[in-house]
């Protein structure tokens, strides 16, 4: 194992004209829960982004397992060894959930079909939804969709996940069902990078605690520490508001 | 002066007239079809490498639309039978004047490239439709390009874009009339000749009518059928 896991250097990425990410350094090591967090628009989702190259980044670089993204000869195989879990889920709607969860570690990772379907079924075990393999992803409700989409990130059998914000887009009782997921994730030691304004998960589960505003990390601790005495203007007044909605 | 028209409905069962429809009722099923499958295929891959990344391949299709679907079907069921074979190296040309059944090939070839277009703008569409998270999910999972257009994106925009796909098949299939003029002898020339020989042209093209109409409902009925049976569980009903 590689320490650490992921190292990301003097990191900026453009959209046109636009820098979303300004000269990020940072790294991250394995086994350890990180919560991102910040500000609409403060690059959250381009950091994490980055660190599977779903967005080619103009300069710096970022090393996974020590290799270079930037010189990556295959980006896809690289790829196969990050799991990455979405607001919107983003199951593939033609495809049952057991076909969901089967497709990358067959065809990417080369599995064979009665290898990848037994993982699968392990996995839908682990994520509290046996029973839906057949089904297909308009037929679940959203919490069963983003755990189907738990599993189906957890069969590439990753090294690390990356999450984007996974309980925005559902209702309260389900947030609980996906939150509780995460939690055993990382309980088990997986390495996860978790964007969300779930203050509750952030502080119950995560290791450390990144805050970010305007392409930049404005703050980075151990999570303890950040809620107990976050050092920036920008952290406390972002904290004091994201609680004061809850 | 009154017309006087004397119909002769049962003359259409008699031969040659009866051997006549059902040649050309053959030929138009079999052109039609025949391009149609050739159109899908061709019209999938250049619709495809318009939405890839290499600003190559991209300007490849993009050339290839715009040449055949502005270039009217007559125009080029002609420069394919009468221009093309000149083109060729003389022994080449020699060979395919010598091919059997020059004219159905022509027009074999004419109808599919011409649709191949038009087939490759409704994939694009269709792939745009998709939702640009889709294309993270597959792509963050380890999947090649290609694989993901082949497992993914293709099999998903096909399905949206099912009813689509069915009319183009009725467009090739009115259009196959066309043909006659490079003297395929599909459903509409079988009726001119009727018309020619017997001066019974109300019968004759009645019968053409009707052959368009009714394969037209079939196709219909049929697709309607496949849509249902493809469709995406829970997707529909939540609509
Ligand atoms: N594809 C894109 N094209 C142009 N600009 C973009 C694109 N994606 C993001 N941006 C811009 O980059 C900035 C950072 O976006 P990013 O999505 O990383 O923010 P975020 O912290 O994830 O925000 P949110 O909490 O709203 O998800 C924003 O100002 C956004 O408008
Ligand atoms: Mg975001």
């Amino acid at each position: 194992m590689t320490d650490p896991l992921v190292d990301i250097r003097d990191l900026s990425l453009w959209y046109e004209k636009f820098k979303a990410l300004d000269n990020i350094s940072t790294s991250f090591s394995s086994g350890r829960c990180v919560v991102i967090c910040g500000p609409s628009g403060s690059g959250k989702s381009s950091l994490l982004r980055c660190i599977n190259r779903l967005e080619e980044f103009q300069e710096g670089d970022v090393l996974f397992e020590g290799q270079s993204l930037r010189e990556c000869p295959n980006i896809a195989a690289l790829r196969s060894n990050i799991g990455m879990v979405f607001q919107h889920f983003e199951l593939y709607p033609h495809m049952s959930i057991l076909d969901n969860i089967t497709l990358a570690p067959r065809h990417a990772k080369g599995k064979s079909k009665a290898d990848a379907e037994a993982l699968a079924h392990t996995l839908l075990e682990r994520v509290d939804i046996a029973d839906q393999a057949k089904k297909y992803p308009a037929e679940l409700s959203g919490g069963q969709q983003q755990r189907a989409a738990i599993a189906r990130a957890l069969a590439l059998e990753p090294k690390l996940m990356l999450f984007d914000e996974p309980t925005s887009a559902l209702d309260p009782e389900m947030i609980v069902e996906v939150l509780r997921v995460m939690r055993d994730l990382a309980k088990d030691g997986m390495t996860m990078l978790v964007v969300t304004h779930e203050m509750v998960f952030a502080r119950e589960v995560s290791d450390e605690i990144i805050f970010m505003d305007d392409g930049k990390i404005v703050e980075r601790k151990e999570t303890d520490d950040f809620f107990s005495n976050p050092h920036s203007k920008r952290a406390q007044d972002f904290l004091d508001r994201i609680l004061m909605k809850i | 002066m009154t017309l006087k028209y004397d119909f002769d409905w049962p003359m259409l069962l008699e031969d040659p007239y009866r051997e006549w429809i059902i040649e050309g009722f053959i030929n138009t099923v079999y052109l039609s079809l025949m391009a149609w499958g050739i159109a899908l295929m061709i019209g999938i891959f250049i619709g495809t490498i318009r939405m890839t990344r290499s600003p190559m391949l991209r300007f490849i299709g993009t050339v290839y639309v715009e040449f055949f679907r502005n270039i009217p079907l007559l125009v080029q069921l002609f420069v394919w039978f009468f221009v093309f074979p000149l083109m060729l190296p003389h022994d080449w040309m020699m060979s395919w004047n010598r091919l059997p059944h020059v004219p159905f090939l022509t027009a074999l070839l004419a109808l599919s490239l011409f649709t191949a277009a038009r087939v490759a703008e409704h994939i694009r569409s269709g792939i745009s439709s998709i939702p640009k998270g889709q294309f993270d999910a597959a792509t963050s999972s380890g999947l090649t390009q290609v694989q993901m257009y082949r497992y993914v994106i293709i099999p998903y925009a096909f399905r949206v874009m099912i009813p689509t796909i069915a009319s183009e098949f009725l467009t090739i299939f009115k259009n196959s009339a066309l043909t006659l003029t490079i003297g395929v002898s599909e459903i509409t020339s079988a009726a001119k000749s009727i018309e020619a020989w017997s001066f019974h042209g109300i019968e004759a093209y009645s019968v053409a009518s009707v052959t368009y109409m009714t394969t037209t409902a079939t196709v219909v009925l049929f697709m309607g059928w496949l849509e249902h049976r493809l469709r995406i569980p829970g997707l529909i009903a939540k609509k």
